[in-house]
């Protein structure tokens, strides 16, 4: 095709299912993991009191939380779920379990947030995002069902893992930012073809947090010269 | 006077409309021809027939393994054939359409009740005959009736294989596509050379670029014409829903704005066949309201796109 061809194209054109059954993805999937998704609320609340906790284990243990949670909603619900109706969410769902595999290896390795991490209000911003982006497929649906839990539904995931990542120390964290841009775009993408408004918050909010992981980023220590 | 009856209004009476739609005593109709019995066109170059209303699956019936909506989108279809119709179509671009549409027929045991039309959606000019074979699974039917060239993607050796598989009688009848008005210039010249069953394209009472060319050329070359896009992806009733019919509705047998798009586009005599898509059984009966009762003539037609346009 030429390039006055794909110009004639709309970004509705690419998106091939329409807003009920989008929002069915979030309800099917807690109709079908039900009770087990009460782990990731467990998860979700745990994350931020890990690293209250101060200690370098707490801290690997936290972001290895977070790794499985990246690997989880992207194999669960793009692979299993969204694939089946938008191929683009397939590649998606894999690179939400490379996201996690890396930040497996960050943990592993150490490459975790530090001490001087200002917990305070990185737990508030975390607590922000992971109880009250779920309500926004809610919002848009009127299912109480389609509530989008953190390690489950992958937009409220990447909004919460983009504070983590972005808190990543050194160079390693840009490897991860990527992604987390290109699904805000995806995301935001879909939402406003669907017209589900609610839902729209949850992209800007990823990458607003992104940004506020950096500036709460600890600043490499002064040479004494 | 404006008749004010509207889509909403018209659900209300569909009931009594099935009814009415079973006794041709209730219907006058055009001299000739039965309201009671579908509206047929001929494939030309054929002894063959099919309903003039059919219907698309794009966006409606890609809803994955959600069983609440593979039901639902069962009793869509069920719908669909119970008043009349058979021609469906698909592509292997519209994700997991294909395989609800597997699912529907067997649920229904339909698999005779169906003109299957798909597409070829590769660029990969090779894969035509794997591609058709995965359909073919996909829908659970064992060999297709039509399949089309997808917006003209790889056409050149897609058609070569497509011409093959027809002398083979691994499908009755071969065609392209194209919508939103896209490559039209190429378009005819593949109608003007190739020997095509069908050509589907954009046409409704707003878009009506194909009336000077490609429609006259298809009349000319004995090709059938599918449209899709009747409703111009919806945004027809978003516009005009709320607009009320014109009181000369009922003398061009319509009485709502799906008749009413829809009659307009199978009234042009190069139409073989409009393919409307929907996920609600209501619509469904409205849409193939208009396989059944009058349609309107040149002049009417030319009515028509003048209300439209007036709005």
């Amino acid at each position: 095709m030429s390039g006055a061809d794909w110009l004639s194209y709309s970004l509705q054109d690419f998106v091939m299912f329409g807003p009920q059954v989008f929002l069915r993805l979030f309800v099917r999937i807690n109709q079908d993991l039900w009770p087990w998704q009460l782990l990731a609320v467990v998860a979700a609340f745990g994350i931020p009191a890990l690293f209250l906790s101060q200690g370098e284990r707490a801290r690997r243990l936290a972001v290895g939380l977070m790794a499985l949670a990246w690997a989880t909603s992207g194999y669960g619900f793009l692979v299993g779920y969204f694939g089946p109706i938008n191929w683009p969410a397939t590649w998606f769902g894999w690179a939400f379990v490379a996201q996690g595999a890396l930040l497996a290896v960050a943990a592993l390795s150490g490459r975790v947030p530090g001490s001087r991490l200002p917990v305070g209000k990185f737990a508030v911003l975390w607590l922000l995002a992971v109880s009250g982006l779920p309500w926004l497929a809610m919002a848009d649906s009127g299912q109480w069902e389609a509530v989008a839990l953190f390690g489950i539904a992958p937009g409220t995931t990447a909004a919460a893992g983009a504070l983590v990542v972005a808190l990543i120390p050194g160079p390693w964290r840009w490897f991860y930012l990527p992604l987390l841009v290109l699904w805000s775009l995806f995301c935001a993408a879909i939402s406003w073809v669907l017209q589900t408004w609610w839902l729209l918050v949850t992209p800007i909010a990823t990458l607003l947090l992104a940004g506020a992981g950096l500036w709460l980023s600890p600043r490499p220590a002064r040479s004494p010269d | 006077m404006a008749n004010r009856i509207t889509r909403r209004k018209f659900l209300i009476s569909s009931g009594l409309a099935g009814i009415a739609l079973k006794s041709p005593v209730l219907f006058a109709s055009t001299p000739g021809a039965s309201s009671s019995s579908p509206i047929m066109r001929r494939i030309p170059g054929t002894d063959e027939s099919i309903p003039a209303i059919g219907m698309g699956t794009w966006i409606t019936f890609n809803v994955g393994g959600d069983t609440q909506l593979v039901q639902q989108r069962t009793r869509v279809l069920k719908t669909f054939f119970d008043l009349g119709g058979t021609v469906v179509d698909g592509s292997p671009m519209y994700g997991s359409a294909a395989d609800v549409m597997g699912e529907a027929l067997n649920s229904l045991n339909a698999h005779d009740r169906i003109f299957a039309a798909t597409k070829i959606w590769t660029g990969d000019e090779s894969e035509t005959r794997q591609e058709a074979a995965r359909s073919s699974r996909r829908w659970g039917v064992e060999r297709l009736d039509l399949l089309q060239v997808h917006n003209l993607l790889g056409w050149q050796g897609h058609l070569e294989t497509l011409k093959e598989m027809k002398a083979n009688g691994e499908v009755r009848y071969i065609g392209i596509t194209t919508s939103h008005g896209r490559r039209h210039r190429e378009f005819a010249q593949i109608m003007e050379r190739e020997p095509l069953d069908f050509v589907q394209l954009t046409y409704n009472v707003l878009d009506r670029e194909v009336e000077d060319r490609l429609l006259p050329l298809a009349r000319e070359r004995g090709i059938g014409v599918i449209v899709n896009r009747p409703f111009q992806g919806g945004s027809l009733f978003r516009r005009f829903q709320s607009e009320p019919l014109p009181d000369w509705a009922g003398d061009v047998g319509v009485s709502n704005w799906a008749e009413f798009f829809l009659k307009y586009i199978i009234s042009h005599p190069a139409v073989t066949c409009a393919i409307p898509a929907t996920s609600k059984v209501e619509h469904m009966k409205e849409n193939m309201g208009a396989l059944y009762g009058r349609l309107p003539d040149a002049a009417q037609r030319k009515q028509m796109a003048d209300y439209v346009r007036s709005l």
